[in-house]
């Protein structure tokens, strides 16, 4: 290194005519707490003359003798300019600032300065991923960035959320995001990583920052940095959390008395005898609570250690973390364990390595909770099930409850069975690691190479015990290995001359995804002792499966990012990709963008303004893409099959019902104005973005005539548009010694289905729960996407019944009456957080919300109105049903013969207003009390989803039981795993 | 170093060549059906939407089941049991019946249009192939002709067009009866599985679409044939439970199997889980209970002879909320189910065939005839436990009977022997007495829209030359 800067001096003194004579200027650069800082750039204003310090923080560097400025600018700190004065020994102290303007942000392919930015790009730090625990960097994004929209689909600990960047693009194709972790495309999101491993999220919103990701980039890119070594003294990171979760909120259902009361008015009403004596009505009391038999009080611990340092070249980090959470249903849960270490290494001024591993464990335990309807699901049998009686009989065994009373549901399952009975276990081995080697030429010239690797190994168990309802013993098992090899070579040039910088990127990727899958399963067990290891055993074994699949997706990709005079900045990239998904001739598309920045506070008639520390414009346009579909869909493959002769099973092949066509990429051009500023020194900071998005080519179903045996087909055709606003606000009110930072982000978005297949209707899934058997969501031109559609009602006729609006006045009421009812998509979503500090106390509090969204309460159809199976209800149904007195009763009358169609009646305003996360901490001061080896130690006490201010009548509002990466059927509850609240402490020390 | 990095570099722009062509490691249509084997596996795959439970293997079976006089459907059947035309619901499950049935249309089309082009099969396999293909052809379109009058007529000729008109009744008959031509002459006497056709099940069916059709000659001739042939015999009972040697779960093949839809363990059969109710102990606690009757409402049931094994066998009283006179059949059990029943769904058995003989042939002849008689008396006798083939106290007398008292007898005989076979509604529809009979039974007055039901909307809104005024079948 020495030497490196010694023929660096040598080469400057030499060819820089300027210098002809000079002195050396050494000294010691410190942090705040007299640490020494190493690697700070020591730089002569005005002339290319420049160093860095060593581990102990030194640097010498050569300086024209008649008095220079030494500039020392460092990341995370205040730069500070000192002029020499002839001095020969100059020491510096910086300042930590946590605002830097120069910090360097992830963007695909490289970093920028943060004040070079000229897309659309949120940042979220490690500390706020990690503020409270969660179980994926997903759920912790909620609230964190403006534009992005988390849903969580289902409380099941470990179920995947899903991400709207800016509002839903696709209707076919998956809506989800990108993943990039250390540069490399997951498939999806990476729940192999613990939240305390990432030093940063950058999320890609706009096209001109994601369109260098071209076909994965339509749906915003989420770029993830996990934590590296710096140069230094060692660290060690320590947190240990500890948390209790339970039901945020129980349902308030009839008790055995008013159950038993209002089933003898159901039969009364239908002319059937009474269904309880009266006798049995006094004796019943309040009866068996099933909420609380099923829902428990759940432990939640996460534990993690990171041990980071190095010196100049070489420099580490290591991670292991523990998650452990028990779900507040019996057997579910999710386990992560994992384990990451990030080596960088340089092996001379030219080469150098980095290596980024990380491995992971993951176990997830699932209840089957979701869907079902009179009571035959885990959690509606929980609603449904009888307080009039309890899960045993007297002997000790199971109650079957389909039979507890005749005039009962015939397909109610008693919670216990699935409580104690099933187990559905999915073990993951995941493995991401890539390497990468870097050669400069020249400085200014970089060439990477880079390969990795992504591997996940999942084992699926599935068991059904012989003492669930009527089981033989069900056993399933399967295993998917997903491989992903990556491998990229790109090239850099970045040179500053006068008042121009230029960064230039340009490169080749590889990217490959392999699928197997193995799958058997078999019933009929003599004993649950093998559950499910012993497939052989079973005495009707089923037909194993296995499948493959294989794609690939090769790019060319370039960028340049030019600077003049720091004031007007632009960018230009350009990325051409080959997808194997398509057919011959559409296999390539190509996804520019451009984007312009102005620097206003950088002009001098502006300067003047002192109170604007900081102000930009930027505008950018690009094109992005998505692929949308499954490797071999344009094939016209035959899908194999079993049939039965004699008694055996015998194989057929036959095409699917879909036939196969020319497809080609959907593409989202999308539009960006923004504003950046800082003022009072930025204290205050806002960003402000205007977008326009339209996807078009989107890859659409077109019905065929069903009698073609084909019934349908898909076409490049339909195109959506998003548009909206997005702002956020970072203030720093108070900075002495009382401290106080509030943070907000709000983001409306318009979405619009601008035009489908022949300006036909698109119907989302039809989901049968008996009582209605129907679409809810429709696409429909000039509508939002998803909104629900069903009928109207109108009051009620003579004997209680519900009546529907006629809306085409043809005299019936049938599915030309269906109007749009309701609209899932929020008008707008915000986060806003505040974190005060004071003599070492602090007190950090986080909101969350999404306002002006519908639900469709699906749950609520059987549960309100489906009078002829026993089901139990909410208290309400009892208390305001109609009676020749009452005719204005929220619910019709109670009578087996009530029918109802999918109506406004069960769309309910999903606005609500969570907070997400309270946290009361105390920061040790064992420095004062002159401990030494703890750097810092915080103890904490904190509370998730304390409080949810809600009209939403069921579990939970922010809940999307048909969700995913689908984008039609949204905003649906239907029996859904509720969520939790979560009391936790926990501590952080830094040794 | 440097050498490496471009090393690197090179191989992988040489092996990325390649990397974006699609190798999926499966078969496509156009590389298949070259060999005895594959053709078969294509043919195999036109039962699969025949078996499905969107099809005959369920809702076909419990919608036609709520269309008789001796039962009634319950919940979402319920409406089809006022016989006012079809609501929404069912309006789905007709839709999905269609789709199923041109799905297989479609599987026997490509096996018809494929194999004789295959590489590596001989002359005698085609044959054989493609008779089986007609013949499931033929019989699809016969379920479509009946349920729905004339259809889209879609054979390996147009098979990839997407505007067909809808043809003639007469039209689709003509196409029936000239694929099972085909079939009655090209398949074999045996197969060596039971599920797949042979001649006589070929002529059986052809016998019914001439019964259909009012050519009771032809139908009798046919039916004839096959009853010459000594191929079948019917099963014999002593007592009631002896009808579990037919029905049963556990019954591979009989000698009364003509041609049935197998399924077994694995593969079950959705039928009887309409049937049953969770808490009873024929069907391992499930069941939608869609079908019950009474016996004291309905007059079918009601005047049944007790002596008569298949009124035992056949239903058991289980109240389901409606009181203790409520019955639910049970023709089909297994008790020991694992997916759905493993019992076959018997689409024709030699007893129906023995009926439809003595109906045509009294009708050919314009009065009953010995011969008809000793049909009807074979079925009859066997259902009192008594041996088919002698003479019983049970037997009707020829002299009794005129040529319409005759066919009435045949029709109630029908009517009790295949109780939960699907074929009730469209033997009433056959003699034009479905209005009259549904009236003095079950006491509802069938609407005309209740007679066809419609062309679904994924064929009326996608069919370019259809007309949705005009080609639609009255009242929907």
């Amino acid at each position: 290194m020495k030497k490196l800067i010694l023929s660096l001096l040598f080469f400057v003194a030499v060819q820089t005519p300027v210098f002809s004579q000079g002195v050396t200027v050494s000294g010691k650069v410190t942090d705040s707490g007299s640490e020494p800082l190493p690697g700070v750039t020591v730089t002569v204003a005005g002339s290319t003359v420049r160093t860095s310090t060593d581990a102990a923080g030194n640097y010498s560097i050569l300086v024209p003798s008649e008095g220079a400025t030494l500039v020392f600018t460092y990341i995370g700190f205040v730069p500070k300019t000192i002029p020499t004065r002839g001095q020969s020994t100059i020491n510096v102290q910086l300042e930590t600032d946590s605002r830097q303007l120069d910090e360097l942000v992830v963007v695909g392919y490289g970093t920028v300065r943060k004040s070079d930015l000229t897309g659309s790009v949120s940042q979220v730090k490690g500390a706020e991923i990690n503020a409270f625990p969660s179980s994926s960097l997903v759920q912790a994004l909620s609230g964190r960035a403006s534009g992005v929209q988390v849903k969580q689909n289902t409380g099941a600990p470990g179920a995947p959320a899903s991400i709207r960047i800016r509002g839903t693009n696709s209707i076919q194709g998956s809506n989800e995001p990108l993943y990039v972790v250390d540069g490399f495309p997951m498939g999806s999101a990476p729940a192999l990583l613990n939240n305390s491993d990432i030093e940063s999220i950058e999320i890609l919103k706009d096209a001109s920052a994601t369109a260098i990701y071209g076909s994965r980039g339509a749906n915003g890119v989420i770029l993830v940095t996990t934590k590296k070594g710096k140069a230094g003294r060692t660290t060690v990171d320590i947190e240990s959390t500890f948390s209790i979760q339970q039901l945020r909120k129980k349902l308030e259902l009839m008790n055995a008395t008013e159950y038993a009361t209002f089933y003898n008015r159901v039969a009364a009403n239908d002319n059937f005898p009474a269904r309880f004596t009266q006798a049995e009505i006094d004796a019943a009391g309040e009866g068996f609570d099933w909420q609380d038999f099923t829902f428990r009080n759940a432990p939640m611990q996460n534990h993690n250690i990171t041990i980071g340092g190095g010196n100049e070249k070489t420099k580490f980090s290591v991670g292991g973390s523990v998650f452990n959470q028990d779900g507040i249903i019996k057997s579910s849960g999710y386990d992560r364990y994992s384990v990451r270490a990030s080596i960088a290494h340089t092996l001379s001024d030219k080469f150098s390595v980095d290596y980024n591993v990380t491995l992971s464990r993951l176990r997830r335990d699932d209840q089957p909770s979701n869907g079902g309807d009179r009571g035959n699901s885990l959690i509606s049998g929980t609603v449904a099930a009888y307080p009039t009686v309890t899960p045993f009989n007297p002997d000790g065994s199971y109650r079957i409850l389909s039979t507890a009373y005749s005039w009962g549901s015939n397909s109610i399952v008693s919670p216990i069975n699935y409580l104690n009975e099933t187990t559905n276990i999915t073990r993951s081995n995941r493995i991401l690691a890539n390497a990468s080697v870097v050669y400069k030429p020249i400085p200014e010239l970089a060439i990477r190479i880079m390969g990795g690797i992504e591997n996940a190994d999942d084992r699926f168990d599935g068991y059904t015990t012989l003492k669930y309802l009527a089981s033989p013993g069900r056993e399933s098992v399967s295993s998917d290995e997903s491989l992903s090899l990556l491998n990229e070579n790109t090239i850099t040039y970045s040179k500053s001359f006068n008042k121009h910088s230029l960064t230039a990127v340009g490169g080749f990727t590889f990217q490959n995804f392999t699928n197997t899958s193995i799958s058997g399963s078999g019933t009929g067990f003599l004993t649950d002792v093998t559950e499910s290891y012993n497939l052989g055993a079973a005495e009707t074994p089923g037909i194993p499966q296995s499948d493959y699949s294989l794609s690939a997706v090769t790019s060319y990709l370039s960028r340049v990012n030019y600077g003049f005079n720091n004031k007007y900045l632009l960018t230009l990239s350009m990325r051409a990709d080959g997808s194997s998904r398509y057919t011959e001739g559409n296999k390539w598309g190509y996804f520019p963008s451009g984007a312009l920045a102005w620097r206003i506070s950088e002009e001098e008639f502006i300067k003047n303004a002192e109170w604007i520390s900081d102000l930009k414009l930027r505008t950018g346009w690009g094109r992005t893409g998505s692929q949308a579909i499954s490797p071999y869909t344009t094939l016209n493959q035959l899908t194999s099959g079993k049939t039965v002769f004699g008694d055996a099973l015998y194989t057929t092949f036959a095409p699917g019902t879909r036939l196969p066509g020319d497809l080609r990429w959907e593409t989202t051009e999308t539009l960006d104005f923004g504003i950046d500023a800082g003022i009072f020194n930025n204290r205050l900071r806002l960003t402000g973005d205007y977008y326009i998005k339209n996807t078009t080519d989107l890859l659409n179903t077109v019905s065929l005539p069903s009698s073609l045996g084909f019934t349908n087909t898909i076409q490049n055709i339909g195109s959506i548009r998003n548009q909206g606003f997005e702002l956020s606000v970072d203030a720093n009110v108070f900075n002495k010694s009382f401290q106080w930072d509030v943070s907000g982000n709000i983001a409306f978005n318009k979405n619009t289905v601008t035009k489908l297949y022949g300006g036909k209707d698109v119907l989302g899934s039809s989901y049968n729960i008996t009582l209605v058997n129907d679409v809810v969501n429709i696409l429909r031109e000039g509508e939002p996407l998803g909104a629900f559609f069903g009928y109207t009602e109108n009051g009620y006729d003579a004997n209680g019944k519900i009546q529907y609006v006629d809306t085409n006045n043809d005299g019936l009421i049938n599915s030309f009456d269906k109007t749009i009812i309701g609209d899932p998509n929020p008008d707008f979503i915000f986060g806003l957080s505040s974190s005060m500090e004071y003599k070492g106390f602090n007190l950090s509090m986080f909101f969350q919300g999404s306002v002006g969204n519908d639900l469709m309460n699906l749950s609520a159809v059987n549960y309100t109105l489906d009078y002829g199976y026993g089901l139990n209800m909410p208290r309400e149904v009892f208390l305001n049903h109609w009676t020749p007195q009452n005719v204005s009763s929220k619910y019709p009358v109670p009578s087996r013969t009530v029918s109802s169609l999918v109506s406004n009646r069960f769309v309910e305003n999903g606005t609500y207003v969570r907070l997400r996360d309270i946290q009361l901490g105390y920061t040790i001061p064992f420095s004062k009390w002159g401990v030494r080896g703890i750097n810092s130690a915080q103890l904490f006490v904190s509370g998730q989803n304390l409080l949810t201010i809600t009209d939403y009548s069921w579990w939970d509002p922010d809940v999307n039981s048909k969700g995913g990466s689908n984008s039609v059927n949204q905003g649906i509850d239907h029996h859904t795993y509720p969520t939790a609240k979560t009391y936790t402490i926990g501590i952080r020390a830094g040794l | 170093m440097k050498k490496i990095l471009i090393f690197l570099l090179m191989v992988c722009l040489i092996s990325c060549k390649d990397a974006l062509v699609e190798a999926p490691k499966s078969v496509a249509v156009e590389t298949f059906y070259n060999t005895a084997e594959e053709v078969q596996t294509a043919v195999n795959a036109i039962y699969t939407p025949l078996k499905s439970t969107t099809s005959l293997g369920g809702l076909y079976f419990a919608l036609q089941e709520a269309l008789t006089d001796y039962s009634y459907g319950r919940g979402s059947y319920g409406i089809v049991s006022e016989f006012q035309g079809l609501d929404g619901t069912n309006i789905t499950r007709t839709g999905q019946i269609w789709d199923n049935l041109y799905l297989a249309i479609r599987n026997a089309n490509l096996v018809i249009a494929n194999a004789p082009k295959g590489k590596d099969i001989s002359q005698t396999d085609i044959t054989k192939t493609v008779a089986e293909a007609k013949f499931l052809r033929a019989f699809t379109y016969f379920i479509l002709v009946r349920n729905w009058g004339g259809v889209i007529l879609r054979t390996e000729g147009n098979m990839t067009a997407l505007d067909v008109p809808r043809s003639s009744e007469a039209d689709i008959y003509t196409q029936i009866i000239k694929d099972l031509t085909v079939a009655e002459t090209n398949l074999p006497p045996t197969v060596p599985v039971s599920g797949h056709p042979t001649k006589w099940s070929a002529k059986t069916l052809l016998a019914d679409v001439y019964f259909y059709q009012g050519k009771y000659k032809e139908a009798r001739d046919k039916a004839d044939e096959v009853i010459k042939s000594n191929v079948y015999k019917l099963v014999d009972v002593t007592v009631s439970e002896d009808f579990q040697k037919i029905y049963g779960p556990n019954v591979i093949n009989t000698t009364e199997e003509i041609f049935y839809l197998k399924y077994n363990q694995t593969q079950g059969w959705q039928g009887p889980h309409f049937a049953h109710h969770p808490g009873a102990p024929y069907y391992n606690r499930a069941g939608f209970f869609a079908h019950y009757t009474d016996n004291q409402k309905n007059p079918v049931y009601k005047n049944w002879d007790n002596r008569d094994l298949r009124k035992e066998h056949d239903w058991y009283i289980w109240n389901i909320g409606l009181g203790n006179t409520t019955l639910l059949n049970r023709k089909y059990r297994d008790p020991q189910r694992t997916a759905f029943a493993a019992n076959d769904y018997p689409l024709y058995r030699y007893a129906d065939l023995l009926l439809l003989y003595a109906e045509a042939d009294a009708r050919a002849n314009n009065a009953p005839t010995v011969d008809a008689m000793l049909k009807l008396n074979m079925v009859h006798r066997r259902a009192y436990g008594r041996n088919p083939n002698a003479p019983s106290e049970f037997d009707f007398v020829l002299g009794n009977y005129n040529l319409n008292s005759f066919v009435d007898l045949v029709l109630k005989e029908r009517g009790y022997e295949t109780q939960y076979e699907g074929k009730r509604w469209l033997d009433l529809k056959r003699t034009g007495r479905v209005k009259e009979i549904i009236k003095a039974t079950v006491g509802k007055d069938v609407a005309d829209t209740h007679l066809l039901w419609p062309i679904p909307v994924s064929e009326m809104n996608f069919n370019p030359a259809l007309d949705p005024q005009k080609d639609q079948n009255p009242g929907y």
